[in-house]
């Protein structure tokens, strides 16, 4: 008989491993950014490649095999051996909701069985949905929600609420105050703080999401993972055949302790017949450590038989096989599926509308990492097939020419990873003139900050003197009047986030495919019309 | 505000009140914003300023050279001055593109004024790329960090420190916020790159001013000659070391082809901005007058515009 570990061990083992695997997630969720280094972290987005339904899932979407997200494997491996240790070892959504857990006043429920089942339904559903070409998995996957809801809302609240007291205090305090107060903050803004404010849109829907799986504590101690996470319930599926097996199968008779192992399990891994249920046990070791008798242990005995059937029912099955496919089909025969708004801009090496959406998790990470704030989650603008996917968009941020940060994160390839010279060629969209607003059109004001910054070598920003009326004072003035060489265009923003008029811009930038045709004539026109003069000053040399 | 008030970079009596009212203003003691309602003098009232030109490959050589004739940092900097070295590291683009001061000349720069007996060397830049990639891709950051003296720093613009200024003088401007460490530098050294740029014509010494102020940039460009030379009425350079060692020649201000690049191993130097800008222009084939800027800079008492009553010494 092999001699058991002492049981105390094993708590302190897996806090221990829990705290540490929590704080080097948060580290790398804080390293997702650019402070000057050439690139970004490589396992940045390491939690999102170790899951393996976001690998099945994105794979059965786009029907191709993501290299990528080789990592799955490891995960797989190991849970054929050990079981569904990844929720209660690794998961960082478990740790905290661990956490939560000892914050909230203790109640006893009996685990309601009906819910135990649900996450087996929505992981049918996902996988489904998956092969009908329809990502639902940004919906429910607890490393989208966990990072896209620290992305867009509780880092830029944290950021602005550490902030803040310091600011305040640099312009009202005096020196001596300041002195201290100010190297502390520099200490902070180095080791804590993102590098920069950022700002999201729609981010309280993120933020709603994530509070529910947290407010769901109240109901059941890892409500969420025991019911719902369809990542668990893969997990869960794959423990029912590993290695490691819990003894005994069911509840102890006359359990010498307080409350039996059905009573005390986090999470709820006993049926109403108390047995023990595999798909459901994150092998705390809770049960191990508490037995009085020593009679709970955990084996390697590959042939053994799950103690208790599979729990979902075949009639669950094909409720979620059709609710699978029910639910891509009513999403695209809304009128709000075939909506693309003109500017509606993806970041730059996306990959095609659909596959772009097929491949993408939702994970929130390039929105984490753009240097300049320019990626916000889309709601419904088209339809539910994108909620979450990210956006360009220019007035908040614009894409950096020589960054290429968002492919370099993105763990499904739905932003493809371009060399930097084809990503400066990739067309996100065209920057096209509101003569209505553009102050040289509109005020007969002097500008072109646009031309100014537009980064392309040779830029896609010409102008045309034009003798007008300077609204302001009346005098007749000769202004530069921009308009855009439409082929070199990618779309990259900088012109309309750098557009000095208040509101919306002079400027915008539309899909390539949605130039208006009078337009693309119009700025052809103008082209020849320019005479073919040194853009610059005459050369001298 | 104890540091003695230095001649040369500031020939105007009240600056001492002027930072008064910045101290106070920054520490929430009055709402009113300082005003700054000194008037333009001429730079050089009794003699014709002085300019240097220099050429040479070896910059940091070069940058020493130039400095000879109007007696090195000696005369600007006083021991124990805090000083502000001024480059353009706006633009995310390498040194050789031509968008952004030479490295090695800011960091020459900077070695000068540490061993003139300067207590803190700050060198800055509000950037129009984002700040954490024009600092590494212009080379300034790596070249300043080299130096390795705890007197010299090359930090971020932080935006809580910007400080409306009101001016008395400006004709399109009257108002606007500057940074705050720009304006308490006991010797502003302003150290901009010669380019060219489509509305202003050309970008040199008094436009690098751009770097030291906040608020929306792209409002200035409604009027942008007078603006730049309203905005260095507050924060005339203590001395413009202008870097036409490499100068951009069109698709300026970004640049990105090295076609657009012309070398040219040239510094100019002077206390008198608007004469530096005008000798600058000539290296593009231009005349003076031909840029806006330097035009009204002159008009408005900045410095003089015509090369014949400069002093120019080629080294």
């Amino acid at each position: 008989m092999k001699p058991r570990l002492i049981g105390v061990r094993w708590t302190w083992l897996r806090r221990a491993t829990q705290w540490v695997l929590l704080a080097l997630f948060l580290w790398l969720f804080r390293h997702t950014e650019n402070r000057g280094a050439p690139g970004v972290n490589a396992a940045a987005n390491a939690i999102f490649r170790l899951d393996p339904l976001v690998a099945v899932s994105a794979m059965l979407a786009v029907k191709e095999l993501v290299l990528s997200l080789w990592p799955a494997l490891i995960t797989v491996t190991l849970t054929l051996l050990l079981g569904r240790f990844f929720c209660g070892w690794v998961c960082p959504l478990g740790t905290l909701l661990d956490l939560t857990h000892r914050v909230l006043p203790r109640r006893r429920t009996a685990p309601n069985p009906r819910w135990r089942v649900a996450k087996f339904f929505l992981l049918g559903v996902v996988l489904v949905s998956a092969v009908a070409g329809f990502q639902l998995i940004g919906w429910l996957n607890p490393f989208s929600i966990l990072v896209r809801g620290l992305t867009v809302a509780v880092d830029p609240a944290l950021t602005w609420t550490l902030t803040a007291p310091f600011t305040w205090l640099l312009r009202h305090a005096p020196e001596s105050v300041t002195n201290i107060s100010e190297p502390i903050y520099a200490w902070l803004k180095v080791h804590v703080l993102a590098f920069s404010q950022t700002r999201f849109q729609w981010a309280w829907v993120s933020l709603g999401i994530l509070l529910l799986v947290f407010a769901l504590e109240l109901v059941e101690r890892r409500c969420w993972c025991r019911n719902l996470c369809p990542s668990g319930a893969l997990l869960g599926w794959l423990g029912r055949f590993s290695w490691l097996r819990r003894l005994p199968g069911r509840v102890c008779g006359g359990c010498k302790a307080e409350s039996d192992c059905g009573e005390d399990c986090r999470m709820g891994a006993f049926d109403s017949e108390k047995r023990f249920l595999s798909e459901s046990c994150n092998l705390c070791m809770d049960c191990v450590v508490r037995c009085p008798s020593g009679a709970a242990q955990f084996r390697f005995k590959p042939a053994m038989k799950p103690a208790a059937p599979f729990e979902p029912s075949r009639r669950l099955f094909l409720v979620s096989l059709a609710t699978g496919i029910a639910v891509p089909v009513a999403a695209r025969a809304s009128g709000a599926a075939h909506r693309m708004p003109s500017d509606l801009i993806r970041p730059p090496g996306a990959r095609p509308e659909k596959e772009f959406l097929e491949a993408c998790v939702r994970c929130g990470e390039c929105m984490k990492v753009c240097v300049t704030n320019a990626l916000q989650p889309v709601l419904f603008e088209t339809g539910l097939s994108g909620t979450f996917s990210p956006r360009l968009v220019p007035r908040m941020g614009y894409c950096e020419y020589n960054c290429t940060l968002c492919s370099q994160v993105c763990p499904t390839g739905a932003i493809q990873r371009l060399p930097l010279a084809q990503k400066q060629k990739f067309v996100m969209g065209r920057a096209i003139f509101n003569k209505e607003i553009c102050l040289p059109y509109a005020k007969g004001e002097s500008c072109i900050t646009c031309e100014e910054h537009c980064p392309l070598p040779e830029k896609a920003i010409q102008f045309r003197e034009v003798e007008t009326v300077r609204k302001a004072t009346g005098e007749r003035v000769v202004v530069k009047q921009p308009f855009t060489l439409l082929k070199l265009c990618i779309g990259c923003g900088l012109c309309v986030n750098k557009c000095p008029v208040e509101g919306t811009a002079g400027v915008k930038v539309v899909r390539a495919d949605a130039v208006p045709l009078a337009v693309r004539k119009e700025y052809e026109q103008l082209e020849a019309s320019i005479a073919p003069s040194p853009k610059g000053v005459t050369d001298p040399y | 505000m104890n540091h003695p008030l230095n001649e040369f970079a500031c020939p105007f009596v009240n600056r001492r009140r002027f930072l008064r009212e910045v101290a106070t203003w920054t520490a929430g003691a009055a709402v009113a914003v300082p005003l700054f309602r000194i008037a333009p003098r001429a730079q050089a009232a009794t003699s014709s300023p002085t300019l240097v030109v220099g050429k040479g490959t070896d910059y940091e050589a070069l940058v020493a050279k130039v400095l000879e004739p109007i007696g090195g940092l000696a005369p600007f900097i006083k021991k124990g001055a805090k000083v502000v070295v001024k480059p353009n590291i706006a633009w995310d683009r390498t040194p050789e593109q031509a968008a952004n001061t030479h490295p090695l000349v800011v960091k020459a720069m900077v070695k000068l004024c540490l061993a003139a007996g300067a207590s803190k060397v700050m060198v800055f830049d509000r950037t129009c790329h984002k700040e954490q990639l024009t600092y590494v891709s212009s080379g300034i950051q790596k070249a300043v960090e080299s130096i390795k003296d705890p007197r010299v720093s090359c930090t971020f613009v932080d935006d809580r420190k910007f400080v409306p200024v009101k001016i008395a003088k400006g004709k399109a401007n009257t108002q606007w916020d500057f940074y705050k460490d720009a304006l308490e530098a006991d010797c502003y050294i302003n150290v901009p790159i010669a380019k060219h740029h489509r509305l202003a014509g050309l970008t040199l010494g008094l436009k690098n001013i751009f770097g030291i102020i906040g608020g929306k940039r792209g409002e200035l460009h409604k009027t942008l000659g007078q603006s730049i030379v309203d905005l260095n009425l507050v924060r005339p350079p203590t001395l413009t070391v202008i870097d036409a060692t490499r100068i951009l020649l069109r698709n300026g201000p970004t640049g990105g082809k090295l076609d657009d690049v012309k070398e040219l191993h040239t510094l100019i130097v002077s206390t008198d901005t608007v004469a530096a800008d005008a000798y600058a222009t000539t290296l593009f084939g231009m005349k003076p007058d031909e840029i806006e800027t330097t035009r009204l800079g002159a008009a408005m008492g900045l410095g003089e515009a015509d090369l014949n009553k400069v002093k120019i010494v080629q080294v």
